[in-house]
C-alpha cells in the first residue's frame, strides 16, 4: 500500500473517539491524520517508558522514534485481535534491549530476596514519604520525582523492564509476560524484588535528605 | 526471622496485586494483624508503589515531538508498508 505523504502538510483534525483499530484501518487506507492520532495517543507513554528505562533524554527520543517507525512499517502484520498499546510496548521493550546491547553494558546483576533481610533475620525499617497532591508543593514534588527517577534508574535492566511495565504502565502480570516473552512466575519474582529494592533506595535517599 | 514472616515477605507483592487465592489472603491478613514488623514492611512497600506511580508520568518535549513527526513523515511518506 502506498502512503500519500502530502496529507502530512495539512493534517486536519480526526475524531479523537475513534478506537485504535479504527485508526489503524484508516491509516492502512492512507490517512496520515490517523497516523498522527495514534502518535498523539501513545507518544507520552512510550517516551516515559524509554526515559525510565534508559535514563537519558536522547535515548528516550531514539526509543520513541524507533518504536513508532517500526510499528507503522510493520502495521500490516498487526493482527486484529492484538491490542495496539501492548504491541507498541513490545516494540519499545525490544528497542530498549537492543540499545542496551549496543552500549555493551555490564551483565545484569541479580537481586536476591535474602539481600533484603538483615543477617539476624530481622527487617530494616523503611520510612517512605507520601506523595503530595498539593500543587503548591512544586519544589518538594520535583525533588521527590528526582529521587524516584534516580532510584528506578539504578535497578538492574531486567527488573526495571518488569517494574516499568507493571507498576508504571499498569500492564497485568500476564500482559507483561507476553510483552517480554518471559513466564508469569519470572514477572512476579522480578517485580517483587524490584519493589523491595526501590523501597530501600527511596527510603535511604529520604533519610539522607532529612539529615542533610 | 520467623517462618511465617518469611512466607509473608515472599508473597506480599502478589497479595498487594490481588493475585493470591482466598486462603493465602486470609493467612497474610491474619499475620499482618499479629506482626507489626511485617505490617511496617507491607505499608512501606505499598507506599513505594504508590509514590512511583504518582510521580511517573513524563511529557515528550515539544522539539522531540516535532522531530518524531518529521522523521515519520520522511521515512513513511510515499513508501510501502512492509507485508512481513
Amino acid at each position: 500500500m502506498t502512503l500519500n505523504g502530502s496529507k502530512w502538510g495539512n493534517v486536519t483534525a480526526i475524531a479523537t473517539d475513534l478506537t485504535d483499530h479504527q485508526l489503524i484501518t484508516e491509516f492502512k487506507e492512507g490517512s496520515m491524520e490517523a497516523m498522527e492520532a495514534i502518535v498523539d495517543r501513545y507518544e507520552n507513554r512510550i517516551f516515559t517508558f524509554g526515559l525510565k528505562m534508559c535514563g537519558q533524554l536522547q535515548d528516550a527520543e531514539d526509543i520513541t522514534q524507533d518504536t513508532f517507525l517500526n510499528a507503522f512499517r510493520y502495521l500490516n502484520s498487526f493482527r486484529e485481535e492484538t491490542n495496539l498499546k501492548n504491541w507498541l510496548f513490545k516494540i519499545a521493550a525490544t528497542a530498549c534491549i537492543r540499545k542496551r546491547r549496543k552500549k555493551k553494558c555490564e551483565p545484569d546483576r541479580e537481586l536476591s530476596l535474602e539481600s533484603f533481610i538483615n543477617k539476624d533475620g530481622t527487617f530494616e525499617t523503611h520510612d517512605i514519604p507520601d506523595w503530595s497532591d498539593d500543587p503548591s508543593d512544586k519544589v518538594l514534588r520535583a525533588e521527590m520525582k528526582a529521587v524516584i527517577s534516580d532510584s528506578i534508574k539504578t535497578l538492574p535492566h531486567k527488573y526495571k523492564l518488569v517494574f516499568n511495565l507493571r507498576d508504571i504502565e499498569g500492564f497485568s502480570t500476564k500482559e507483561t509476560a507476553d510483552i517480554l516473552g518471559i513466564s508469569i512466575e519470572s514477572v512476579k519474582t522480578r517485580l517483587h524484588r524490584a519493589r523491595l529494592a526501590l523501597r530501600e533506595k527511596i527510603s535511604n535517599s529520604y533519610r539522607e535528605g532529612k539529615s542533610a | 526471622m520467623k517462618e511465617n514472616c518469611k512466607k509473608n515477605f515472599e508473597k506480599i507483592s502478589e497479595y498487594l496485586d490481588g493475585e493470591l487465592g482466598p486462603d493465602d489472603c486470609r493467612q497474610i491478613e491474619q499475620h499482618l494483624e499479629e506482626c507489626p514488623e511485617c505490617r511496617d514492611c507491607f505499608d512501606a512497600l505499598k507506599k513505594t508503589i504508590d509514590l512511583c506511580r504518582k510521580s511517573a508520568r513524563e511529557e515528550i518535549p515539544g522539539d522531540m515531538r516535532e522531530r518524531l513527526r518529521s522523521k515519520l513523515r520522511d521515512c513513511l511518506g510515499g513508501h510501502q508498508l512492509s507485508s512481513e
